[in-house]
């Protein structure tokens, strides 16, 4: 490369990022470079601070910079319902939704044993252990509804049934709000066989 | 719906060609290794986002270029619609009116194709696998959420193996489960379709063999011993979950699941009997010409049209009088059609008169002479 040593350091480290390639990588290093040393301070902190003070909650496995995080230590939780979700992503989808007042447990993950991902690699046994201090009425398993959750929701409830916790499942079905004519035909025919009467 | 015009760049032999296909039928000549085949390829390719013959997406691409492009004009209520598909290194991508679609649900509505090769004839003699690939296309070309059905009980299937062979009893029984429900809506719709299909095989294969002929039965044969007769999903689920269950400690020696949709086997039969032992080669091929038949009836019959029918070189395989059959049939039958042949006179019965020729040479295409 006909650039600087510094420069050509930086584009390659920003070419290993996901979804970006060499040369957003270089014009991304050149818009750093002409914002400045205070800019580039700024950004530099946030991603060495990112790793520094990010990490699991020790209650949920949530990613939090305080912990326990802001969920767990809140109060007006209900302690009795858990969620456990897939990723980070996937809780703050269903708190989105202002409508679940439990906690919740992220598992990092979903058992795949094609990419080699076994219960051990998932934070399950975190969850037993969280259950056996801390015992709750009802985990509602909310993982994808592809293969790989559902299969993880059933390993899920063998698991934690005889402990007597009630185990439930996310329903799944048309979106509300979308039309008919733009649901995908698994998921149109999948909620015609569990349709409901009236 | 209707294929108005077709552009093939750099698939198989084919470098460039542009065509403007009859409404009825398209007639494509010349000797072997010119091309005609792979033009079929590409159109089924089109219809089905499927290669027609086993094998690496990548071997469609011609050798030494990046990419292979099929598009094509398809008549549709509101005017045209330009279907494409492309494939390249990474994988294949298909678009229509230039958005890429990444649903296929959408991108099959109203389209369907059945093709009829040489390889077809074997389908009686040969393993199961062929059946099965029937199956899945006929029941696709019926329903196109089949593709998605099929395709979450193949990544089910993946994943119930791989568990088998590396993970502890319980992960791999917590993946039954999802394979259990994904096969039992495969068995469903296969038996749909067979029930669909059973009559009108009988029919087209007495049709085609004439009076004394046996009677042609065909049935569904569950791996496991299961019984598809009867029962809902639910049933269907319980009892392909209780095979497996029983087959569980030989399905963990060897790592594969030894039962299910893709180990089933469909039995064709002439008077009570299994046409793969006890008919003659003849017979075989009339079974197999009475399958194709019934599949192009039934989907006429629910489409309320006939499918995009593809026919490389059978006449040239087939006796007179079963060619003469189906040519005969060819002509009632208000379907767009593109036929192979090396010599246009095999195929003049079935032409009609909006037939267009092609001549192809060296995977070009121009103007036969007649």
């Amino acid at each position: 490369m006909a650039v600087a040593d510094p420069i050509a350091r930086l584009v390659k480290e920003l070419a290993r990022l996901p979804g970006i390639g060499e040369k957003t990588a270089q014009r991304l290093a050149f818009h750093i470079l002409e914002t400045g040393a205070e800019q580039a301070r700024d950004l530099a902190e946030a991603i060495t601070g990112v790793v520094r003070d990010v990490r699991c909650c020790s209650v949920c496995q949530t990613l939090t910079d305080r912990d326990p995080c802001a969920l767990c230590a809140d109060p007006r939780r209900d302690p009795r319902v858990i969620c456990v979700v897939e990723s980070v992503p996937d809780l703050v989808a269903v708190e989105r939704t202002h409508e679940f007042k439990g906690r919740y447990h992220v598992l990092h993950g979903a058992l795949s044993p094609l990419d080699g991902v076994g219960p051990s690699d998932l934070k399950i046994r975190e969850l037993l252990v969280r259950l056996e201090r801390e015992p709750a009425e009802e985990v509602v398993v909310a993982t994808n509804p592809d293969v790989e959750g559902e299969a993880t929701a059933l390993y899920l409830k063998k698991l934690l049934s005889p402990s007597g916790v009630k185990v439930t499942r996310i329903a799944q079905g048309l979106p509300m709000g979308g039309d008919l004519e733009y649901a995908d035909q698994v998921t149109l025919a999948r909620a015609l066989a569990g349709r409901r009467e009236l | 719906m209707k294929l108005l015009s077709l552009a093939i760049q750099d698939f198989r032999n084919i470098g460039a060609a542009a065509l403007a296909p009859s409404p009825r039928a398209t007639i494509l000549v010349g000797e072997n290794g010119q091309g005609k085949t792979n033009l079929l390829e590409a159109v089924y390719f089109l219809a089905t986002l499927k290669p027609l013959r086993a094998g690496r997406l990548a071997e469609l691409v011609r050798f030494g270029t990046p990419r292979a492009v099929v598009a094509g004009d398809f008549e549709a209520a509101g005017g045209p619609r330009r279907i494409a598909v492309e494939v390249d290194a990474g994988g294949r991508r298909a678009s229509v009116d230039g958005k890429p679609q990444d649903r296929l649900d959408g991108y099959f509505e109203g389209l369907a194709a059945v093709c009829f090769s040489p390889d077809d004839l074997s389908l009686v003699k040969q393993g199961p696998e062929g059946r099965r690939r029937f199956l899945d296309r006929a029941a696709f070309n019926r329903w196109p959420a089949v593709l998605a059905e099929a395709r979450e009980y193949l990544r089910a299937l993946r994943a119930r193996n791989a568990a088998l062979r590396t993970a502890s009893p319980e992960v791999e029984a917590s993946f039954r489960a999802p394979l259990v429900r994904a096969g039992a809506r495969l068995l469903l719709r296969r038996r749909e379709l067979l029930r669909e299909l059973a009559p009108r095989v009988a029919a087209a294969f007495a049709e085609i063999s004439g009076p004394g002929a046996p009677a042609v039965g065909i049935s569904y044969r569950g791996a496991g011993g299961l019984d598809l007769e009867e029962g809902g999903e639910a049933e269907l689920e319980a009892r392909l979950g209780e095979i497996l269950d029983r087959r569980l400690a030989r399905d963990l020696e060897r790592g594969y699941t030894s039962a299910g949709p893709h180990m089933d086997d469909l039995v064709l039969g002439l008077d009570e009997r299994g046409a793969r032992l006890y008919a003659s080669q003849g017979q075989q091929r009339a079974v197999v010409l009475a399958l194709k038949v019934a599949e192009i009836e039934n989907l006429r019959h629910a489409l309320g049209r006939p499918p995009l029918l593809l026919l490389d070189d059978v006449s040239s395989e087939l006796d007179p009088q079963k060619n003469r059959y189906l040519l005969e049939y060819l002509a009632t039958l208000p379907a767009q059609a593109f036929l192979t042949a090396t010599d246009r006179r095999l195929l003049e019965p079935a032409a009609g008169p909006e037939a267009t020729f092609y001549k192809v040479e060296g995977g070009r295409f121009g103007p036969l002479d007649s």
